[in-house]
């Protein structure tokens, strides 16, 4: 036998006997947190864009009200992040004591990987209540534990170029329900020659908004496929009609969506708050022209809400301090003083109710004329609805979004688009359609 | 200089050589093969413990699969569900369509050029050289933020340069056929240069002496190129097409920054898929049997792209 | 006269394969000197920009980009040189030596081009953190040395390389080393020097892995440095793009140097078969 084989039998045979199954044992469900326990060492904390900014802020003002300990915090960009944590989570080790996890994918996470987050509710008990409720139920699992803390939200509301409207006459305050927004937006096409909405229909996002907007998701709450459903239905006709219309302005990518805006290719964005800190740092130019109200409702008097992003701060239970990462997490989010000043020097949003009553959130802003849209914001953030995720949000979202793109741009009808969608899901994921 | 790639060897001699030095020569069978081990070791042990193990241990979890944290044995179904998926069939397709268009193309584009830049009387060559070299040097970051730029259908460069010229805009990443090309061409742009290079450096190796012996039986310049120039780089142009060919069956980087797979899976390729399946639905025991299934392929259309270039002798 | 005329047409189909070429870089170097803001007017601005200094500064600011520079160069150039050496070896072997299972180990080089790096991420993950080496540059440097393209083209040079002057060299009683590096590779010079490029390259550019290795960012090399640039609601896209250039630079520096070989490459005509 060849040498070099030889010397390979052995090893291989090593590797065979210990084990090359798949990813290590998960730990169980991690330490049990108390809420106010000593704390020393270090941690390291990821997070990414103003997010770390605001991490890097905070753990200075941490450390020194706790002196002994050391926070350090890494930006690992967002582009790649949840690579770098799925890989951690699926290995059991390499990861951090706290990492930054968006609200809609937490779910997949806590499916995924139940036994990979600690529990947070020691933490913080009853206060678990003063959160973004539509956010503590994307951050617990089935037993009710939280298995991530709610950082901010991305409540959604609808920002208006007045100029656009005043010239075809419209009154923004006055939009109740998406039909007046439609019939504005051909006024203003009339008037002005540009769009309603610039939007990437690729991504699929602007239909799971207005499904969410409805109190729905793709899921319903035991985890049946909902796309046939009227809300689902109605979401995907709105935006269909919208482009039959010539109203809808499709561009690429969040930098299609932020040059479409910038050069005021359509006259509103229905976005989530921190949308405010794209248009003050990239669009400076376009200060005073903008007022925020609410989502128009699909009927009278309904939800003028819904959510885009906001993150979370999770312990993985393979943490190396998690009493220092939990006191940390809890500084962090469960203060109203921290929150607001995130409000104030980084754009962050709270989904911590209480900070909502500050009064940062009820002075005016200049970007906006004066208005005071952080009330529009704090007053709709509670009005959220809670919707199902489930672990193959992803895997459904691609299809979603395929299907909004077949129906709005080659014309196929919304319900045989969603039917197609739902069934395609069913044969992806293994779940039944909704009844 | 045949290349013995799957042909089994001859057997050993009984006897050991001693040394490497002395003037008994005759034992060249035994000595001829013991230096050749030591000179595959280093990568033969590294081989074994940092691809095969991992390699096991993928094989292992296509036999896995898992959900909810939990793995459970299901034997070949991971591997039978690569017949009933569509988006299977899809990737492959779309790796096939740009095998056959892109990496030709690009094959015959590096060897032009090469063959331009080798002529004795040109100048600038190092100038050329480098520009057209530049493209397989960029970060994958970079060039796909620039690309998605220049192709943005509204005020793009592309469309504004198409617009020059009379011709409409064209919506490059949202049209299925268009992502395509686009793809395609995003792939030539970024590797037509470094296959140049390596071409070049194969035709810089053929003697002088080849060139003149020619000349002075009378050829043109096709035989020359026909008959001394391309057999010459039979090698090179093999390796080239053989890593093209690997590198467009597994195509992951341009399509995963450029277009993300879409619009509607047009550029949805195997790599990509099985990443997705790992990392976004952490079945990554499917995402194995994807993998597995284009080891395969590869392996096939290698030894079939091997064999056809052989006969061509 | 005529002479000219029949090599314009050569000309103009380089100038215009490197017209193509550059217009990204072209684009690249625009936006490096101007801020993110005036990325996204329209029209588009084509001409540079005074922004050069800014973006620069915020680039070190936020990166420490003069640190992560030299840590590429520490590992793409340790990585080079071992690789390298592994590469020839391995290529030479199979090359020139009549051996049980070489035939094996020829396939198994091409069984690693053929299986993609993706599916192999997780398993290798969990062996770097048994081993202890995540965020460190043997993690980086280690695991990859055996690179069967590296493999793939020595071994078609050296399949060229003359066995008689191979076996004049042993009669001669030149060691088997000694005749490969003094005699066998300084012909294999254009080869070996696309394998230097190759590699360098390929390791500097490296992206996927480092990504999931490094996790301090003082040991972040250039791409995943650059690549947290790419943010949540934010891109900087300037800084990005000035970045992007600036790791550009060393690797053009690579090939001009390693070009020179290519040159000598005709010289290697000498060897007569």
């Amino acid at each position: 036998m060849p040498r070099s084989l030889k010397l390979a039998a052995p090893l291989v045979a090593l590797a065979l006997l210990t084990g090359c199954a798949s990813g290590g044992v998960p730990s169980s469900t991690g330490a049990k947190l108390a809420s106010d326990a000593a704390v020393s060492g270090q941690i390291t904390v990821w997070s990414w864009d103003v997010a770390a900014v605001a991490l890097k802020r905070l753990a200075s003002t941490y450390t020194k009200e706790h002196p002994g300990t050391t926070i350090n915090v890494v930006d690992i960009g967002y582009d790649n992040a949840y690579d770098k944590m799925s890989v951690g989570l699926q290995a059991s080790s390499g990861l951090p004591d706290v990492i930054t996890v968006e609200t809609d994918h937490m779910p997949a996470y806590i499916h995924q990987f139940p036994k990979s987050f600690t529990d947070l509710t020691p933490l913080i008990g009853a206060d678990k209540d003063k959160f973004d409720p539509s956010k503590v139920s994307a951050s617990s699992n089935a037993q009710g534990q939280l298995l991530s803390m709610p950082w901010d939200s991305g409540t959604v509301a609808l920002y208006v170029r007045t100029d656009y409207f005043k010239a075809a006459g419209v009154d923004p305050s006055k939009l109740a329900t998406w039909d007046d927004l439609i019939a504005a937006g051909v006024k203003v096409k009339a008037a002005t020659g540009h769009a309603l909405i610039s939007t990437d229909l690729s991504t699929g996002s602007l239909f799971q908004m207005l499904l969410q907007q409805q109190g729905q998701g793709i899921f319903t709450a035991d985890g049946t496929i909902n796309l046939t459903s009227d809300a689902a239905v109605k979401a995907l006709t709105l935006i269909k009609t919208m482009n039959d219309k010539g109203l809808l302005d499709n561009v690429k990518g969040w930098d299609g969506r932020v040059t479409a805006t910038k050069n005021g290719k359509s006259a509103v964005m229905p976005e989530a708050v921190w949308w405010i800190g794209t248009l003050t740092g990239e669009m400076p130019e376009l200060a005073n022209k903008f007022t925020v109200v609410p989502l128009p409702a699909f009927t009278a008097g309904g939800t003028q809400t819904s959510n885009d992003g906001g993150s979370t701060l999770a312990i993985p239970t393979q943490a190396k301090n998690p009493q220092l990462a939990g006191s940390f997490v809890k500084f962090m989010l469960a203060n109203t003083d921290n929150q607001v000043s995130m409000m104030k020097n980084e754009g962050l949003f709270p989904s911590y109710l209480p900070a909502l009553n500050a009064p940062l959130f009820h002075e005016p802003q200049a970007y906006f004329g004066g208005e005071k849209v952080y009330e529009l914001f704090a007053a709709q953030t509670p009005k959220i609805p809670s919707i199902t995720y489930t672990s193959d949000n992803a895997k459904a979202g691609d299809i979603v979004a395929n299907a909004v793109a077949a129906s709005v741009l080659n014309n196929q009808d919304p319900a045989a688009a969603l039917k197609s969608a739902a069934d395609q899901i069913a044969t992806a994921t293994g779940r039944k359609l909704a009844q | 200089m045949t290349s013995t790639l799957l042909r089994p060897s001859g057997r050993p001699s009984r006897r050991s050589s001693a040394g490497a030095d002395g003037p008994a020569r005759a034992r060249s069978g035994a000595r001829r093969r013991r230096p050749g081990y030591w000179f595959v070791l280093p990568a033969v042990a590294l081989f074994v413990i940092f691809f095969l193990y991992p390699l096991l241990s993928s094989l292992w979890q296509s036999f896995f699969s898992t959900t909810g944290g939990e793995s459970t044995w299901v034997g070949a179904a991971q591997y039978l569900r690569l017949f009933h998926d569509p988006l299977v069939a899809e990737s492959l397709f779309n790796a096939g369509l740009i095998l056959v268009i892109q990496v030709p193309l690009m094959v015959c584009i590096a060897l032009g050029l090469a063959y331009l830049l080798n002529q004795s009387w040109l100048r600038f060559r190092v100038g050329f050289r480098t520009v057209h070299f530049l493209p397989a040097v960029t970060t994958l970051v970079a060039y796909s933020l620039v690309f998605r730029v220049m192709l943005a259908t509204d005020g793009g460069a592309a469309n504004q340069i198409l617009g020059m010229v009379g011709i409409a805009p064209v919506d490059w990443l949202n049209n299925e056929i268009w992502a395509r090309v686009a793809l395609i061409a995003s792939i030539t742009w970024r590797w037509t240069g470094y296959n140049m290079v390596i071409i070049l450096a194969g035709l810089q190796g053929i003697p002088g002496e080849l060139y003149e012996a020619a000349r002075i039986d009378g050829a043109g310049r096709w035989a020359i190129f026909s008959k001394i120039v391309i057999p010459q780089l039979r090698p090179v142009i093999l390796f080239s097409s053989i890593t093209s060919t690997i590198g467009a069956l597994q195509l992951f980087d341009e399509n995963f920054i450029l277009t993300g797979g879409g619009p509607n899976n047009a550029t949805l390729t195997p790599v990509l898929y099985l990443y997705k399946v790992g990392f976004q639905q952490f079945d990554f025991g499917y995402a194995s049997a994807i993998a597995w299934l284009l080891v395969a392929i590869i392996a096939v259309v290698s030894v079939v792209q091997f064999v056809i270039m052989k006969e061509k002798k | 006269m005529t002479q000219t005329l029949k090599r314009l047409p050569v000309y103009l189909i380089l100038l215009i394969g490197s017209v193509l070429s550059i217009i990204p870089f072209l684009w690249m170097i625009i936006s490096s000197t101007h801020t993110t803001a005036a990325l996204f007017a329209t029209p588009l601005p084509f001409l540079p920009g005074g922004e050069l200094w800014n973006n620069l500064a915020r680039l070190q600011q936020e990166t420490n980009f003069a640190q992560v520079m030299l840590n590429s160069l520490v590992v793409a150039v340790i990585y080079t040189v071992f690789s390298s050496v592994v590469s020839a070896m391995c290529g030479y072997g199979l090359a020139k030596f009549r051996f049980r299972g070489r035939g094996l180990v020829l396939g198994a080089v091409l069984l690693t081009m053929m299986i993609p790096m993706q599916v192999l991420l997780v398993p290798l993950f969990q062996m770097m953190a048994s081993l202890g080496w995540i965020n460190s540059y043997q993690a980086l440097i280690v695991p990859f040395l055996a690179n069967a393209f590296g493999i793939f083209l020595m071994r078609q040079a050296f399949l060229d390389f003359p066995d008689s002057l191979i076996e004049s060299a042993r009669i001669d009683g030149a060691g088997e080393l000694k005749t490969f590096y003094r005699i066998v590779l300084p012909v294999a010079r254009p080869q070996l020097a696309a394998l230097l490029i190759y590699t360098f390259i390929s390791q500097w550019n490296s992206f996927i892995w480092p990504l999931l290795m490094l996790n301090t960012e003082d040991k972040y090399t250039l791409p995943v440095a650059l690549n947290t640039m790419i943010g949540l609601s934010r891109v900087d896209y300037s800084g990005l793009m000035l970045g992007s250039l600036l790791a550009t630079l060393p690797l053009l520096l690579v090939f001009i140097l390693f070009q020179k070989q290519f040159v000598s490459g005709l010289m290697g005509g000498a060897v007569k078969g």
